[in-house]
């Protein structure tokens, strides 16, 4: 038997985005064993949402828990509090939601595509795809005055309208948009030293992804048709916009990566769609009351299926808010795709699991 | 192989990024950013600061002539328009497209506004407890004269 080392990686790394702990151990470069530990990054802002916030102001609060997914949460906020006290918000305002949601999915799965390419050793790929998703920050800032932080999603309905302008500004960019896509797609999926360190590494397989129930685009790459937007219709309604679920079958880093950008093809066909069948009213609901009882809502956010549960107790302060956000679930699967894989690869691996800390521990 | 040629390509190319304090970066026109305040345009119901999530606006009160006074903190404010949706009087509130400054050190921006905030705090609750006893003491006043008034029999 080889000697067994422990290598510690993170919670400060360098090719790791967020403070994540791994502990490997290892035999002669192989991994046999690997353990997490996540949580360097807790905010207590459940505890903030249930005392400090009325129920109006907490979709500004956990618009903050995520920067990536920033939209995904406010609207899985604001869906729990329109569930709980049954309102029905106009269609233009789910409309817009869909639109914000997909275009943030696009800076989201570009960020993680870039980190692959960056700690599998390929920096040039890294400044491209970075430079290609520039365009969908833009976008965003058009349409809510922002870059990161949105805000766009309220209880009732959403925050802007979008303008004339602003919607063909978004069409043209797409344009532009689709041929570097295809160029990233070439790049990905053919090139041979990218290949080298992203096939066969870090393989999930179909009755680990059942076992360990992961989800996102980490269940979708190993062949499982898990999506939330495939499952639900009465809060966004995704199958009128195009929706269709994008699947992989061999669960390694390289299928992830041919999800994702897959999954950039559907988003841009949601988006047009969209903007060209945007229907005509309001954009909020005006109501009056204050939340009573328990709801839960989901929501397919960039990495997975956020959940949110809230209950309400008749004043303007929530008695309880749980998030339980996609990489939460994905922890199990994320320590048991390490084993038998080279030392070298775990970074490329921890970049296309595309962890999301600040969501995890709130 | 085409990656490579494109490598020794892209050493003749222009750069992609824009050369930023020299040209202006892209900037919406409907950017969101600081909160303008007219005060003549204000009907006082305060309706913002209780809209307000970060508590970036507050309204404090001259214990004299209840006279109220408007504070904001750019450096609290979130930039979210709410106070602007909540407010019942159109124009008395509007976020312009001017971003908002990082704070100095020397500023004391956060210690500054919280005692601020519970300075005005204060001086609601003192205006309300001066108004009440002010009432109180008309409320006694009046009822002493009226027992002045009655007819001793």
């Amino acid at each position: 038997m080889a000697t067994q080392y422990e290598i510690p990686i993170g919670a400060q790394h360098i090719s790791l985005l967020e403070p994540l702990h791994f502990k490997f151990t290892t035999e002669n470069e192989k991994i046999i064993k690997a353990e997490a530990n996540v949580g360097y990054v807790h905010r207590g802002i459940e505890q903030a949402c249930c005392s400090k916030f009325k129920f109006r102001q907490v979709s500004f609060v956990v618009g903050r828990v995520c920067g990536l997914c920033s939209i995904s949460h406010t609207t899985c906020y604001s869906q729990v509090i329109e569930r709980m006290m049954s309102l029905d918000i106009p269609r233009k305002a789910k409309y817009l939601r869909m639109l914000v949601i997909e275009l943030d999915r696009i800076h989201s799965h570009l960020l993680c595509l870039s980190h692959v390419a960056e700690n599998s050793g390929f920096e040039a790929l890294f400044m491209k795809t970075m430079a290609y998703r520039e365009f969908s920050m833009e976008l965003l800032e058009a349409v809510c005055g922002n870059r990161i932080q949105y805000d766009y999603s309220i209880v009732g309905g959403v925050t802007r309208d979008l303008r004339e302008d602003v919607a063909r500004m978004i069409l043209e960019r797409l344009k532009t948009f689709k041929p570097q896509l295809d160029e990233l797609v070439d790049i990905y999926g053919n090139n041979y030293t990218l290949g080298l360190k992203n096939k066969g590494v870090g393989v999930l397989t179909k009755e680990d992804v059942y076992h360990l129930s992961a989800v996102g685009p980490f269940a979708r790459a190993a062949g499982v048709p898990i999506d939330v937007r495939n499952e639900t219709e009465d809060r966004l309604p995704w199958k009128e916009v195009g929706f269709e679920v994008v699947t992989e079958n061999s669960g390694d880093v390289w299928a992830r990566n041919m999800v994702r950008l897959r999954e950039l093809y559907v988003s841009m066909r949601i988006i047009e769609n969209v903007i060209n069948g945007l229907p005509e009213g309001d954009i909020a609901l005006d109501f009056k009351g204050f939340p009573n009882g328990e709801a839960i809502n989901r929501v397919e956010a960039p990495r997975g299926e956020l959940f949110y549960y809230a209950k309400g107790n008749k004043t303007q302060i929530l008695e309880r808010l749980k998030i339980k956000a996609p990489t939460f679930s994905n922890v199990p699967s994320m320590v048991h795709g390490f084993k038998n894989n080279e030392y070298a690869s775990a970074p490329a691996i921890i970049g296309s699991y595309d962890p999301c800390l600040s969501c995890t521990s709130r | 192989m085409k990656s490579f040629f494109n490598a020794i390509g892209n050493l003749f190319r222009k750069p992609v990024t824009t050369p930023f304090p020299v040209a202006p970066t892209y900037i919406p026109d409907d950017y969101r950013g600081l909160i303008v305040f007219e005060e003549s345009l204000c009907i006082w119901c305060r309706k913002c600061e209780m809209a307000c999530p970060p508590g970036a606006i507050v309204f404090s009160q001259d214990i004299e002539t209840g006279k109220q006074e408007y504070h904001y903190s750019p450096y609290v404010c979130i930039y979210c328009k709410e106070c602007v949706r909540a407010c019942p009087a159109p124009g008395a509130l509007m976020q312009s497209g001017e971003p908002g400054h990082p704070g100095l050190k020397e500023q004391n921006v956060n210690n500054k506004w919280n005692k601020l905030f519970n300075e005005a705090l204060d001086s609601r609750a003192a205006y309300a407890a001066e108004k009440k006893r002010k009432q109180a003491e008309a409320k006694a006043a009046a009822a002493k004269a009226n027992e002045d008034n009655k007819p001793k029999d």
